[in-house]
């Protein structure tokens, strides 16, 4: 039980409403005027040095958001944005086009260990060696268990670490700014070809606008020897940010990657439209993991990001497999599905979800799994626990296409409710259309059991204590598929989060 | 008391399911009137075989024959394997919720009639007869107005197995780990009835971890199945000997 | 044209608009009032034509698309004859093509039941009918402006009524719109059974049910629909549960071309239960979509639903069910299940359990499955020397049989029994 006494500590340390990130990096800014237009696609362009093919998309997937409504379907209520107020670009001055560490801004390396994200090597590899025993790759990249990081700070990447040694294995691992400019093939073969540019409203405009991201290229039988990371920061007022992230992995290779994002405390509404597409081709895996902490506003429920974000996983390959693993405890509206598209046959898609929500958060989410080859199999866990005056939803799709014989499907979706101002609620969407369809759904909502918590009360254990412990079992099943990195921090992230549940 | 047919003959048999091979050349034969008793540590394929016997799909053999009476079955599906008298006692009999016991006895006796050429059942000698056999296996008949095998405890089912398998009068029946879950006081009825059922035209193959099931319904002949084919063939002595000594070192002399 | 008018309208709504006109004045011949809520039902239909599937609790049927063809509004002259009661002793009140109809032999005590055609009502303006018209209640829309007849029923406080009243509403080609408003007494217990049946003729039908329960009392409502399948039908079961009231509700669908059955049930008083069985046995190409919202508004209530579907041949089911449970509906227990077996490679079943909480301490929950037929089961019963066709259909049957069994009544239980299984013969 480590980790619960570490949440525990840590949600007796710290004050009522304080986002432990909510700090703000003082820095000289490049912006672009305020505001959306055609002129300001051009300038992020030319800004990034990116061919003219890739304005050309930009442009037209401008034309198309023009076009488009803004979704309203989901259960979020927000005052209309205002899509002309936010700035599309914020750069750190002199920080693009880095060679090496060496150059990053003093300030953004102070913010990145702030926040506990090592972006130098040596440490990274000095922490790692002293438990790792001696490897068959090469010595110097050896860091299995080690992580590879991209730091993206509001609209640019500022470092990748060990780029060079993953390069040796032939993968590539930058912003994708650098693979538009580097890996122009590749990028032209697979951008949009998951999610496309008018997918949805937030796609078409984060395809219009997006700034950085990740890109990775795992070649064919090649085991990703380290996880590969992005950490989104974003710190400059009014802004939103865009970021697009591209993996593909070749036949019979592996990666996992790990995402996490903060931003500091404001009192106005931050915007994050993300769209990632992952592309698995035979026999190949990829796991994705998010934690989501961005600022969720304060006890008023003033302030806080609006994270828009499309993600989807496309089994393209037979035989090929993409997890999602996300923990979301940030933001101030989340709406986000992460999906997977199971073309090819005997594919598989894997969703776990804890979605954490206190104060006047506001969360709807879930997956959606589109079986379309034939033996293909998924699996939803989701955990939403409400708490304070939040709203939390869990929306997902399950459907089996004509030809996909043998879809199977397994879905799990719980709901704990935490005091009586908040809410709970699930909308599943179950669509069989053929006769070997196997689909099983499951949801309950409760609350914490009284049984449950005089059980441990009386075993010694504060009543805050008694609930962390129990919230730690509620969401046990999620936990336990996140990479090592990232689990004790999940764990120690919802205790945070429901700090002053408890009545 | 046997006879010289040969019931049941497994030759060189190779199966698999989804891709795992499970039986690798197995070869048995049982003559009429027959005892045969299969044993074998856990995961060696035990229940596997009598899923084979009784033709559940997804099971796939890949070579080798299974002769009944001389004739192939591979090519007959489940049901025509039972009507032809093959009965497999399930280790786990499945509860089916909304299908009433005696209806489904009816339903299930008038089948094979039917299938034999003979006139479906009167009602009132159908009853008669089953709630006789229920009372020689001490079932309550309670039991027989539920819905099948629902609710039933673990010896209930298979006592309920034993009833069925009476009623349908099988020519060889496949028992598969009839005394897990039983106490002795089950098992010694549940064994009166299999021994009540003993011919000379009619066979079984008990299929059991312990040997403590063979001391009730005492074998002709004792296999044993390892890694999906018979390591070792005895008689009753075998059973003992396992008893005393495990599976260890008759494994050791095939490994 | 009306002002609001949806410009584009498919030929169905086109073809409802037109019915109106030639039929307002019809029924104001006839002395059937309420033209004020006639017209702001239809304008309200004018405003918004059918539902589409934009629209949330109309996802997965597209009127549209799926209603193209209206019957019509010309009823022909039914033989007037009412179907033989489901049990002997049944109060039977019978509506043939919109006709009031009640044999002469029947009989009943007045001092526990006041029974009365809604066309009586209508004329004095003494019936009452709900004014939702949101916009997407397409069927209060179309059944107010259309209402023309029904039956009203009151049972009276503390009685227990032995004999189960049967409501036949007939529906041989042609329209009709009705409506049975039932009011049931402090402590009174009653059995309902509403028969929705027809011929094979072509046939358009709406009927709204609003059931308004006393304190203590005791309802079985059983719906069965038996149509032909040149029929559409809209279905609107709406119920008010006062405490401790326990209202039982059993749905047997076996067939109409196009159904939209909606369960509105408010569980206003402390203590009340609801309980829905309904059985989906689905075939032809058909769309069939049932659409409930159950709602926890008080203390200690409790519900569970448990909806079983079979789709055949080229049949499209659907099941949207949400429970919804206010802040003030502390220690609900709600639960709902919907199973559904999927027979044919050309049928489907769309599925859209859902849960609104907004109290902590609740015990709510959802299952759905979509499957096959049992693969254990089945073999079990072939090992037992059932041909696979047979233990097929024993395994469907026995998938139904299930809710049926849960009914304490003996003799309906067999008569209910009966007639699904017949249906099932003729399918499986």
């Amino acid at each position: 039980m480590p980790a619960t006494q570490e949440t525990i500590r840590q949600v007796r340390k710290i004050d009522v409403d304080q986002y432990k990130y909510g700090f703000e990096t003082k820095i000289e800014t490049e912006k672009a005027p305020k505001g959306l237009n055609k002129e300001i696609i051009r300038f992020i362009s030319r800004q990034k040095q990116e061919p003219e093919w890739m304005l050309e998309w930009r442009l037209q997937a401008y034309h198309r958001w023009l076009q488009m409504q803004e979704p309203r379907w989901a259960r979020l209520s927000y005052d209309e944005i205002d899509f002309q107020d936010y700035y599309y670009y914020a750069a750190p001055k002199n920080q693009t086009w880095l060679k090496s560490l060496d150059e990053v801004d003093s300030e953004i390396l102070a913010t990145y260990q702030k926040l506990g994200i090592p972006l130098k090597e040596q440490e990274i590899l000095a922490g790692v060696r002293k438990q790792n025993e001696a490897s068959e790759l090469d010595d110097s990249l050896y860091a299995s268990g080690g992580v590879a990081v991209d730091a993206v700070f509001d609209s640019v990447s500022i470092v990748t670490t060990f780029k060079k040694e993953l390069a040796r294995l032939g993968i590539i691992f930058c912003s994708i700014s650098e693979a538009i400019r580097e890996h122009s093939e590749l990028v032209k073969k697979y951008l949009g070809s998951v999610v496309p540019r008018a997918d949805n409203f937030y796609a078409a405009l984060n395809s219009a606008v997006f700034t950085d991201g990740s890109f990775i290229y795992v070649p064919k039988d090649i085991r990703c020897p380290m996880e590969l990371s992005t950490y989104f920061r974003i710190n400059e007022r009014n802004t939103g940010q865009f970021e697009r992230t591209l993996i593909i992995v070749d036949e019979g290779s592996y990666v996992s990657y790990l995402e996490g994002c903060t931003a500091p405390q404001r009192d106005e509404n931050q915007i994050h439209a993300a769209v990632v597409e992952l592309v698995a081709l035979k026999n190949s895996e990829i796991k994705y993991s998010t934690v989501q902490n961005w600022y969720p506003g304060d006890k008023e429920g003033r302030g806080g990001v609006y994270n828009f974000v499309t993600k989807r996983g496309d089994c393209r390959g037979d035989h090929s497999k993409i997890s999602w693993t996300q923990v979301e405890t940030g933001s101030a509206i989340t709406w986000k599905y992460p999906s997977c598209l199971l073309r090819g046959d005997s594919s598989r898609g894997e969703f776990y979800s804890i979605a954490v929500s206190n104060g006047h958060q506001q969360i709807d989410s879930g997956t959606k799994m589109i079986h379309l080859g034939k033996n293909t199999s998924s699996r939803v866990v989701s955990k939403g626990i409400s708490a304070g005056f939040s709203d939390n939803t869990y929306r997902g799709q399950v459907m089996a296409h004509r030809r996909a014989a043998n879809a199977r499907n397994f879905t799990q979706c719980d709901s704990l409710l935490i005091g009586n101002n908040c809410g709970a609620h699930t909308i599943p969407y179950i669509e069989a259309k053929n006769a070997t369809a196997q689909f099983e759904h499951e949801a309950t909502t409760s609350k914490i059991s009284e049984d449950h918590l005089f059980y441990v009360m009386q075993r010694g254990l504060l009543k805050e204590e008694a609930i962390a412990l129990i919230v730690n079992g509620f969401v046990k099943e999620v936990i336990q598929v996140l990479p090592m990195e990232f689990s004790v921090e999940a764990q120690k992230l919802i205790g945070i989060s429901l700090e002053g549940s408890v009545g | 008391m046997n006879g010289l047919n040969h019931m049941l003959e497994i030759k060189n048999l190779y199966a698999r399911i989804a891709e795992i091979e499970v039986i690798n050349d197995l070869n048995l034969t049982i003559k009429e009137g027959e005892i045969a008793a299969i044993m074998g540590p856990n995961g060696s394929g035990k229940s596997t075989l009598s899923y084979i016997l009784a033709g559940r799909e997804n099971y796939e053999v890949k070579s080798g024959n299974i002769l009944y009476n001389g004739q192939s079955i591979l090519e007959m599906d489940v049901a025509e394997r039972a009507i032809l008298g093959i009965f497999l006692a399930f280790q786990y009999p499945v509860e089916i919720p909304g299908v009433a016991m005696m209806e489904f006895l009816k339903t299930a006796m008038n089948a094979q009639r039917k299938a034999r050429g003979e006139l479906e059942l009167k009602i009132p000698e159908f009853l008669k007869h089953v709630k006789a056999v229920a009372a020689k296996l001490e079932m309550d008949i309670s039991m027989l107005k539920r819905p099948l095998n629902v609710g039933f405890s673990g010896g209930e089912k298979k006592r309920a197995e034993i009833l069925q398998m009476t009623l349908l009068e099988p020519k060889l029946c496949v028992l598969d780990e009839t005394d897990s879950g039983l106490d002795v006081d089950a098992l010694k009825i549940v064994a009166d009835g299999v021994n009540a059922l003993r011919a000379a035209d009619r066979s079984f193959l008990v299929i059991t971890h312990y040997q403590r099931l063979l001391d009730y319904i005492v074998p002709d002949t004792v296999h044993v199945l390892y890694k999906g084919r018979i390591v070792k063939s005895g008689d009753k002595s075998l059973a003992l000997y396992l008893e005393q000594n495990g599976y260890t070192d008759i494994i050791g002399e095939v490994t | 044209m009306i002002a609001g008018q949806k410009t584009i309208l498919t030929q169905a709504e086109a073809k409802i608009i037109d019915n109106f006109a030639v039929l307002k004045g019809e029924m104001a011949q006839r002395g059937l009032l309420l033209e004020a809520a006639r017209k702001a039902a239809m304008d309200s239909f004018c405003k918004n034509g059918f539902p589409s599937k934009q629209m949330e609790s109309w996802h997965y049927t597209d009127m549209r698309t799926k209603l193209i063809h209206i019957a019509s509004c010309n009823n022909t002259k039914a033989d007037r004859l009412l179907a033989f009661p489901l049990l002997p002793n049944n109060i039977v009140l019978g509506l043939i093509n919109g006709q009031a109809v009640v044999s002469p032999e029947m009989k009943w005590k007045k001092e526990m039941l006041c029974a009365t055609p809604l066309d009586k009502l209508l004329t004095n303006s003494q019936a009452e009918l709900p004014q939702d018209f949101a916009d997407d209640n397409v069927i209060a829309q179309i059944n107010t402006a259309f209402v023309s007849n029904g039956w009203k029923l009151d049972i009276l406080e503390n009685v227990s009524l032995d004999k189960i009243i049967e409501l036949q509403n007939i529906q041989n080609g042609g329209q009709s719109h009705v409506r049975f408003p039932v009011t049931v007494g402090k402590n009174a217990n009653v059995t309902i059974i509403e028969r929705q049946s027809g011929n094979n003729e072509d046939s358009f039908i709406s009927s709204v049910s609003n059931l308004d329960t006393a304190e203590g009392s005791q309802v079985l409502w059983i719906i069965i629909r038996e149509r032909g399948l040149m029929s559409s039908e809209l279905n609107q079961f709406n119920a008010q549960l006062g405490k401790n009231v326990v209202l039982k509700l059993y749905v047997i669908h076996t067939g109409s071309h196009f159904l939209r059955q909606e369960i509105n049930v408010n569980l206003n008083g402390i203590g009340a239960d609801f309980q829905l069985r309904e059985i989906n046995l689905l075939s032809g190409k058909t769309h069939t979509d049932t659409t409930m919202v159950v709602r926890h508004l008080a203390e200690n209530t409790t519900s569970k639903e448990i909806i079983r579907n079979v789709a055949m041949d080229r049949a499209c089911g659907v099941f949207q069910g949400i429970i919804q449970v206010v802040k003030e509906a502390k220690k609900t227990d709600a639960h709902m299940v919907c199973n559904s077996l999927i027979l044919s490679d050309k049928a489907e079943f769309y599925t859209k359990p859902q849960l609104e909480i907004f109290a902590e301490d609740v015990s709510c929950g959802h299952g759905a499955t979509v499957s096959e037929i049992d693969h254990d089961q089945l073999f079990y019963l072939m090992a037992r020397g059932i041909p696979e066709v047979k233990a097929r259909a024993i395994l469907v049957e026995a998938f139904f049989r299930e809710l049926i069994e849960e009914l304490d009544k003996e003799k309906l239980r067999k008569v209910l029994w009966r007639l699904l299984d017949e249906c099932l013969q003729a399918h499986i």
